[in-house]
């Protein structure tokens, strides 16, 4: 592997990894808070990516349909969660499944029914399209850094708000004893309402700034669901940090290995994430 | 009685009563009970799961690993233009996807609750991936079966599996089987304490039981039994492929599952025709049967708490 292939593929890898980390911080702020194993979480980023192409093709604005696109999604996120998920935070996980299973049937089937099943793209925006040069010969596409700078501002600002300010602070709270935080005047049912609301509208983003790069096809959402859940575990269940260092290892693994051993490619995620659990049942992170 | 509450005492025969004449009223041949062989099959991969979810405490969403071994190590086992006896293949299976079960069971077994239901997930999408892009095995395409099994035993042969009526009532016979099978072990010494184990295993181990022994036992017979019921189905349709392992597959009979009433062993045949049959009816009302269907799955389990077995049974007891 030659030098420039190989910064090719770090590059693609973390950018795919930061990817990950989007919605899969969503799901382990979800499940980590709520307690929720939200299956139509993939859904999201399908919705997103979805809406991203109408939008795009109706308005042929990037950022105008970036904006309309998250604005419904967080709609959503808070009609799903105020109809639906409230009637299952006393509920076993199993329920969940089944809830969150049966609201993956009425998402794919609303995405062929409102947009068909062709495969779509979405072309990248002018003042993005470009390279920066490597070496003398080749170049490395100005979206992919800009959905890198734009996925680790999103975890900075996710380690500030949580680490950092009073919703985050109710946020953890709420994690460690959910009773004690109600009767110190909090309003968990609306704090849950944001924290679902704000898990869904991460992976909505993902699926928004990933449209240029990756086509948008029906069965997206299943695909980068398994793949989060993965990272979630090893990173560890509610840790948003080992999210991140575990969607990095993630990325890198599987675009080095689609590379190097193309058999292996899509095993691989899944023979990493069992000798994580074998070395640590809890995941690398658990609290 | 091996069936103890008065809900399965009615429902049990009325089902397998209907069930036996279902056949002799349709035109052998017709897609109906080609139809109904299908359901029976999977229902007894519902109920080898509902065993395991609802019995031991295994969330498994892995399950659709063993449906997929047991039809792939069926076209793999047997020779490609030479006719095989069902019974000798039963056994193989059977025996080889007990050790494969035993062998994943003491790695997945080291991890509980949600770290289970992941890593039993990551097993089986790494079967699926490794059937998807091994050329050996045909990748998405799947492997298909020349040959139909003979089923002689001792120079006796009564069942022709190329015939969808004796097929049929071979399903039946082993979901009949599963049904008693289950029960008979949930009744035993045995499945007492794989109750406990469940219900408190801290306790149990107390007690002085092996908690990882009674699991993995449990583990192994359910696994064993889902690969039978893949066998079933590759023989029925005659080819094997990754869609048999997809973790799809897998939520799908937990979904039926729980419908039925999870635990309840009897639930998962009422489960796995209602949610089939529900499939069936909205797919040629509407191209868009998916939509329905979701919703159908939302409402129920909003409304039907523990499940169609759970309801009968407010009904019927007393």
């Amino acid at each position: 592997m030659t030098t420039e292939l190989f910064i090719v593929q770090v590059l693609n890898g973390i950018q795919y990894g930061l990817l990950l980390f989007l919605i899969a911080s969503g799901l382990t702020l979800v499940l980590g808070v709520m307690g929720i194993l939200n299956l139509a979480h993939g859904s999201m980023y399908m919705v997103g990516a979805y809406l991203m192409w109408y939008f795009v093709t109706v308005t042929g604005s990037f950022t105008v349909s970036a904006a309309l696109s998250v604005t419904i999604v967080l709609s959503l996120g808070i009609l799903i969660e105020r109809v639906l998920i409230q009637r299952f935070y006393n509920r076993n996980h199993l329920d969940q499944v089944l809830l969150t299973i049966g609201m993956i049937f009425v998402f794919n089937s609303l995405q062929s029914i409102l947009f068909g099943n062709d495969p779509y793209g979405v072309s990248v925006p002018d003042a993005l399209d470009g390279g920066i040069p490597l070496t003398n010969n080749s170049t490395y596409p100005v979206y992919r850094i800009f959905v890198a700078v734009i996925c680790v501002g999103i975890a900075g600002l996710l380690y500030f708000v949580i680490g950092r300010t009073r919703l985050g602070m109710m946020i953890r709270a709420g994690e460690s004893n959910r009773e004690m935080v109600e009767a110190l005047g909090v309003n968990i049912k609306s704090l849950y309402t944001i924290v679902f609301a704000f898990g869904v509208m991460l992976a909505a983003i993902a699926g928004i700034i990933a449209s240029p790069v990756s086509s948008i096809v029906p069965g997206m959402g299943e695909s980068v669901l398994i793949t989060c859940f993965v990272v979630v575990v090893i990173g560890g269940m509610g840790s948003i940090k080992g999210a991140f260092i575990a969607a990095l290892l993630v990325g890198l693994i599987s675009t080095f290995f689609s590379i190097l051993m193309p058999s292996m490619a899509n095993m691989i995620i899944y023979i990493f994430m069992i000798l994580v659990l074998l070395i640590k049942p809890q995941g690398l992170f658990a609290k | 009685m091996i069936f103890e509450k008065r809900t399965e005492r009615i429902i049990v025969p009325i089902f397998f009563m209907v069930a036996l004449f279902v056949p002799l009223f349709l035109d052998a041949n017709s897609f109906f009970v080609g139809k109904v062989s299908t359901i029976i099959i999977m229902s007894i991969f519902v109920m080898s799961l509902d065993f395991l979810v609802g019995r031991v405490g295994l969330i498994t969403l892995g399950h659709a690993l063993f449906y997929g071994l047991g039809g792939y190590l069926f076209v793999i086992l047997s020779p490609e233009y030479e006719v095989v006896n069902f019974w000798v293949y039963t056994f193989y299976i059977c025996i080889i996807s007990a050790l494969i079960a035993l062998v994943i069971g003491v790695v997945v077994l080291r991890t509980t609750g949600i770290y289970f239901i992941m890593i039993t997930l990551a097993i089986s999408q790494m079967a699926f991936y490794y059937f998807f892009d091994s050329l050996k095995y045909g990748g998405d395409d799947g492997l298909f079966i020349y040959m139909t099994p003979e089923t002689s035993i001792f120079g006796l042969s009564f069942l022709n599996l190329d015939d969808p009526q004796h097929f049929y009532y071979l399903a039946l016979f082993s979901l009949f089987n599963t049904l008693v099978f289950f029960k008979v072990v949930l009744r035993s010494r045995f499945g007492r304490i794989v109750e406990a184990t469940k219900q408190n295993p801290d306790r149990t181990e107390a007690l002085g039981y092996n908690i990882f022994a009674f699991r993995l036992t449990c583990y192994v017979i359910g696994s064993t039994l889902g690969a039978y019921a893949g066998f079933l189905f590759a023989l029925q349709y005659s080819f094997v492929n990754p869609t048999f392992l997809s973790w799809e597959l897998s939520g799908t009979a937990l979904v039926m599952s729980i419908l039925g009433g999870l635990g309840t062993i009897y639930g998962a045949i009422l489960g796995t025709f209602t949610y089939e049959g529900l499939q069936y009816f909205f797919e040629h009302l509407t191209k868009e049967w998916l939509l329905f269907m979701g919703t159908a799955i939302i409402m129920m389990v909003i409304l039907l708490r523990k499940g169609i077995a759970g309801y009968l049974e407010k009904l019927l007891e007393k």
